[in-house]
C-alpha cells in the first residue's frame, strides 16, 4: 500500500480534529487519534496505490472532525467514570457547556449556588476555633446564621457539634449538587443528542 | 426543547430515525463482539452487514471508549501484518451480562410493539 498521495489530507484531517478537540485531555485525544489513523490506513489498504478520491471517500465515511468531537464529548459526558466530586472539575466541563446554550447556563448557576453554600459551610468549620463567640448556628427570626460580627443574633444552636456538623454539611452540598449537576446534565446530554 | 416542538415533518422523521439508531447502536456494537474480540474496523463491517445503523464511521470509537470506561469492554494494542497496530475489544464479564440483558429487552419490546404494528402494516397491505 502507497499512501503518498493521501499524506497531506490525512494530516490536514487530523490537525482540525486536533484544533477541536484541544481542551480535551492530551492523552485520551492521543489515544482516540491513534485509533482512527489506523482505521484510515486499514480502509486505504483495501487499494494498492491509494489516490486521492480514494482518500477523499475514506475521510468522508469517517466523518468530519466537528462530528467525531461532538460525539467524544457526548460520551464524556454519559460516562460514569469521567465524573469526580471535585467541584473544580465539575465547573470546568460546565462552564464548556454554558457557552453552548441556556440550558448550560441555568445547570451553572444551579452549580454555583450549590458549591458556594458547601464552600461556606467549609470554612464556618475552618473558622470556629478562632472566633468561637461569632461562629456558630444562630437561629433568630431573620433565620439560621452562620456568622457575625460583632454579636450574632438569636440562639447558637448545637454548638458543641458545630465543627463536624458544619463539614458534614458542607460535604453533603459538595455531594448534592455534583449529583444533582450529573443527573441534569445526562438529561441535556440526551436532548442534544435528539437534536 | 423548542426543536423538537414544531419541526418540518420530514425532518422530524429523519430525526426520529436517527434517534432510534443512536439509540440502537450501543447495543449492536456489544452484540458484534460476542464471538470473538474484533477491532473498530472489523466491528464497523459486522454492522454494515446486518444493519445501516453507523452513520459516520468514526463516531463509533468514542462510544467504545465510553464502553470501555464503563467497565464494558476491555481493550489491548496488537500489532498486524498491516505495519501499525490496531486496538482490540472484547467483552468483559461485565459486558457479557449486559448484553444479554440488553437483548432479552430488546426481544420482548420489538415482540410488543410488532404486535401493535400488525393492524397498520396489514392495513398498508389492503389499500
Amino acid at each position: 500500500m502507497n499512501t503518498t498521495v493521501c499524506n497531506p489530507m490525512i494530516e490536514d484531517y487530523f490537525s482540525q480534529l486536533e484544533a477541536k478537540m484541544s481542551d480535551l485531555p492530551q492523552a485520551d485525544r492521543q489515544e482516540l487519534a491513534r485509533e482512527l489513523r489506523a482505521h484510515v490506513l486499514d480502509r486505504l489498504d483495501q487499494a494498492t496505490v491509494a489516490t486521492e478520491a480514494d482518500c477523499r471517500v475514506v475521510l468522508k465515511a469517517l466523518g468530519t472532525p466537528e462530528e467525531i468531537a461532538r460525539q467524544y464529548r457526548l460520551e464524556r459526558i454519559m460516562s460514569r467514570s469521567a465524573w469526580r466530586i471535585s467541584p473544580l472539575s465539575v465547573l470546568r466541563t460546565l462552564l464548556r457547556w454554558t457557552i453552548t446554550g441556556v440550558q448550560g447556563y441555568a445547570v451553572f448557576t444551579v452549580a454555583l449556588i450549590g458549591y458556594v453554600l458547601s464552600a461556606s459551610f467549609y470554612l464556618a468549620a475552618l473558622l470556629k476555633p478562632f472566633f468561637p463567640h461569632n461562629v456558630g448556628f444562630f437561629i433568630s427570626s431573620r433565620g439560621l446564621n452562620l456568622a457575625a460580627w460583632p454579636q450574632p443574633h438569636g440562639v447558637a444552636v448545637l454548638d458543641a457539634y458545630f465543627i463536624p456538623l458544619s463539614v458534614l454539611l458542607g460535604y453533603l452540598f459538595t455531594l448534592g449538587t455534583t449529583v444533582l449537576i450529573r443527573s441534569l446534565m445526562r438529561r441535556f446530554a440526551t436532548l442534544k443528542q435528539r437534536v | 426543547m423548542a426543536l423538537l416542538k414544531n419541526p418540518a415533518k420530514a425532518e422530524a422523521s429523519e430525526k426520529w430515525e436517527a434517534q432510534l439508531r443512536k439509540g440502537c447502536l450501543e447495543l449492536a456494537i456489544l452484540a458484534s463482539l460476542w464471538e470473538k474480540r474484533l477491532y473498530g474496523l472489523e466491528i464497523l463491517r459486522v454492522l454494515e452487514a446486518n444493519s445501516n445503523l453507523v452513520l459516520a464511521e468514526g463516531t463509533v470509537y468514542p462510544i467504545l471508549g465510553r464502553l470501555k470506561e464503563e467497565g464494558l469492554l476491555h481493550s489491548e494494542w496488537v500489532e498486524s501484518d498491516a505495519g501499525h497496530p490496531r486496538k482490540y475489544y472484547w467483552l468483559t464479564d461485565a459486558g457479557l451480562q449486559k448484553v444479554v440483558s440488553m437483548a432479552h429487552f430488546w426481544n420482548s419490546f420489538a415482540a410488543n410493539l410488532n404486535h401493535l404494528l400488525k393492524p397498520v402494516l396489514n392495513g398498508k397491505e389492503k389499500s
